[in-house]
């Protein structure tokens, strides 16, 4: 692959810029550069070019020192992701450093971040779901948050062309409420899977238990490998066999001569203009050298996730905007969601004690959501559902069973009992009162403020984690499971890394941040298109709803940009 | 404080440990060592001390775990062996082979299991686990992603390919390594 151009120290004036490289800063790079446009994409972190910076991508567990284990100041560097269960040796490299970038937990939050080239986009669950009027109606008919501007009809497209080039696998199913993308083939579910798919089908006429649709190729793609089921994805994939930014959209928007990467730019704030009315050009620090710069350009894209967006928009202070860029409505900070994590139910699988598989498949199974999705399925317990993501894996824990010596090691080294397990995703409310605010007296290495975090979970989605951890119960026990389990590990936000809101969309300025084509009301050639410009959090994942959102808006500002709009 | 001529008997009668541990004291590691050759001994396939599970734990101890987690290890151990001590006379190195099964069937038989968990955390709320299980998870763990073991005893698939979704376990043999 050729060199990233890495260059930015002569070149000050872009036609674009986008900050931030994960998701969807490296959808809004391709779009720009490949629509033209000279643009400068500014990393927080270093670079990781696909393949070359994977380190880990190759290791068995026998090839880490440790096997995987962290050591005392490792676990030091990561002391709040710790919590998550997701970082171990192999991808300590790609979680951002806890210690050296504070941020305040005024109610219990995980915030976890990626701060390098692709940012999260090289660890993310990689389930893509398609979005419904569902979703795009919920705030209007429940009267909760503000009316999305737009509905499923304005984003169709959009995702359509996202999918064809991130290459997405899964099922046609014709569901309403959970609309089939452009699909790569299927991948397959194992053989008690599909036994548990035929009896919860029959015992439930109302549900449906499909393949996860997910960013992974099942065959080769747009130059990109299809998986080999490694299930190591998180280290980085050789194969490019799953949507990142560094496999997917860096390249192309390197190829097209366009791109300039500056790594360790961190942004400061946004330059505003009061006589042009608009925002000429950015801030940063450089994180190694301290030192100040300021880029222009005519339009830029704010893509640092979700909650790195909303703090750089409050900290860019003008007299135009004293609390913050766009913060007219003093909705910035405020509706923070994400979804509920870890409630469910899990049981052992009685017979199939002949049967294996081949291969670790880096997918599971969806249920999609069933309760209010019509008129029929209204529960008078909550508004909004959720949906299950689950697997059916041979597992348990030798550990636990009452034997020691020769027979007990020799009867280990089979493959454990048949289990399967169903975990919910609830739909969060936008809250008003859950927010994030700038903190003045915790400052970052840089002399930054930053961000307290005082977000919870309420009534509404309390009910739906009951709803679901019965739901799941009662399923697990009608297709026959035995020991089952119900739990709800009463994560608070954040554990489900799908932070949403903050600057949100709508269509009125006085109560949100962000117009129908993702611009700043008031400074319209500001473009949000990462998770901070949601206006309500669905059950379903929200990744590609980023990608379709982010290539719409860089196609509006490109076709503004050449009405001079801006 | 052992007397000069009780440390020279003893090195008479014990044998020296082969190697040098970054963390356990030789009395430790010979009772950790006794516990994995009883947990995983040598049949037809190798067992925990064939694949160097001790010396990987001791490894382990030294550079994961921090100063408190060393103490309080360090507490359990002796808290083991003084209940061996307390129960049967000796510290488990020094029970016979019929007192030490006995040992390991009470600790099996009174302690506390893991609860199961999904993507890297427990489920529910996990009782306190007591130190022989606690070893005996760490054995398994240090014996399965041991190369010998994950290489040519379990099966080894670094690069499956396909995903065949229900393939016969006699097609397989042992579980797969990775």
């Amino acid at each position: 692959m050729a060199n990233f151009n890495i260059d930015a120290k002569k070149e000050k004036v872009y036609d674009a810029i986008v900050i931030g490289s994960g998701i969807s800063g490296g959808w809004a790079a391709k779009e720009l550069c490949e629509k033209g446009l000279k643009t400068l994409v500014l990393e927080r972190g270093r670079i990781v070019e696909h393949v070359v910076d994977y380190p880990t991508m190759n290791l068995d567990p026998w090839d880490m020192e440790l096997r995987g284990g962290l050591t005392p100041e490792e676990k030091e560097k990561h002391y709040k992701n710790i919590r998550s269960g997701w970082v171990g040796k192999d991808t300590e490299h790609f979680w951002a450093d806890d210690a050296a970038n504070p941020y305040t937990e005024t109610k219990p939050f995980l915030w976890l971040r990626g701060h390098q080239m692709g940012g999260r986009s090289l660890l993310w669950g990689k389930q893509t779901y398609r979005w419904s009027d569902l979703d795009f109606e919920a705030n209007a008919k429940d009267g909760n948050g503000v009316d999305w501007p737009i509905r499923y009809k304005d984003i169709k497209p959009w995702y359509t062309y996202v999918e064809k080039f991130a290459g997405i696998s899964g099922e046609a199913m014709n569901l309403p409420q959970l609309p089939d993308s452009h699909f790569l083939p299927p991948m397959e579910m194992n053989c008690v899977e599909k036994h548990i798919k035929g009896r919860i089908e029959k015992e439930f006429s109302d549900r449906n238990m499909i393949i996860g649709r997910c960013a992974h190729l099942t065959q080769p793609h747009n130059g990109r490998g299809q998986c080999q089921n490694r299930n190591r994805c998180s280290r980085g994939c050789p194969y490019g066999a799953y949507f990142s930014s560094n496999a997917v959209t860096l390249p192309p928007a390197n190829a097209s001569g366009n791109l300039t990467i500056r790594p360790y730019s961190i942004v400061q704030s946004l330059i505003y203009d009061e006589a042009k009315e608009k925002v000429t050009g950015v801030r940063i620090i450089d994180s190694e050298t301290n030192e100040a710069i300021e880029y222009s350009s005519k339009i830029i894209f704010v893509n640092a996730s979700t909650l790195s967006t909303t703090q750089i928009l409050l900290n860019s202070k003008s007299s135009r905007f004293e609390n913050g860029l766009g913060n007219d409505s003093g909705e910035l900070g405020h509706n923070l969601m994400d979804h509920t994590y870890r409630v469910g139910a899990m049981g052992k699988v009685a017979g199939f004690d002949d049967k294996y598989y081949k291969g670790r498949r880096p997918n599971g199974i969806y249920i999609p959501r069933y309760v209010n999705i019509d008129e029929n399925s209204k529960s008078d317990k909550f508004v909004r559902g959720f949906g299950f993501q689950g697997e059916g894996f041979r597992g348990g824990n030798p550990a636990n069973i009452e034997s020691f010596g020769a027979d007990y090691k020799d009867s280990i080294l089979k493959p454990g009992p048949w289990e399967f397990f169903i975990t919910g995703f609830a739909e969060c409310l936008p809250y008003h009162d859950n927010q994030v605010t700038l903190n003045g007296d915790v400052l970052d290495k840089w002399g930054q403020p930053t961000l307290s975090i005082d977000a919870e979970f309420k009534a509404n989605e309390k009910a739906l984690n009951k709803q679901i951890q019965e739901d799941a119960v009662e399923m697990l026990q009608k297709v026959g499971l035995k020991d089952i389990l119900g739990f709800d590990k009463e994560h608070p936000p954040g554990y489900g890394v799908h932070e949403m809101g903050t600057a949100r969309m709508g269509r009125d300025p006085k109560t949100s941040v962000l117009n129908d084509f993702n611009q700043v009301h008031a400074a319209k050639n500001v473009f949000v298109t990462d998770g901070a410009c949601m206006t309500s959090s669905s059950c379903v994942n929200p990744s590609l709803t980023y990608m379709a959102l982010t290539a719409r808006a860089a196609n509006h500002a490109v076709s503004e940009l050449k009405k001079l709009n801006f | 404080m052992p007397s000069l001529l009780s440390l020279f008997q003893s090195c008479k009668t014990e044998s020296r440990l082969d190697w040098q541990p970054a963390f356990l004291k030789e009395e430790e590691v010979k009772t950790i060592s006794a516990l994995l050759d009883m947990i995983l001994p040598r049949t037809e396939t190798p067992g925990a001390l064939d694949v160097k599970a001790d010396m990987f734990i001791d490894k382990v101890f030294a550079e994961t775990y921090d100063i408190t987690g060393q103490k309080n290890i360090r507490a359990e151990i002796a808290t083991f062996n003084a209940d061996c001590k307390k129960n049967f006379g000796a510290i488990f190195t020094d029970l016979n082979e019929a007192d030490r099964t006995k040992v390991l069937q009470e600790a099996e038989t009174t302690s506390e299991k893991f609860n199961p968990g999904i993507w890297g955390v427990s489920l529910g709320k996990q009782k306190p686990i007591g130190f022989y299980r606690s070893m005996k998870s760490m054995a398994i763990w240090a014996y399965f992603t041991s190369e010998e073991m994950g290489k040519k005893v379990l099966s080894y698939d670094p690069i499956p390919g396909n995903y065949d979704p229900c393939k016969p376990l006699s097609g397989v043999g042992n579980r797969w390594s990775l």
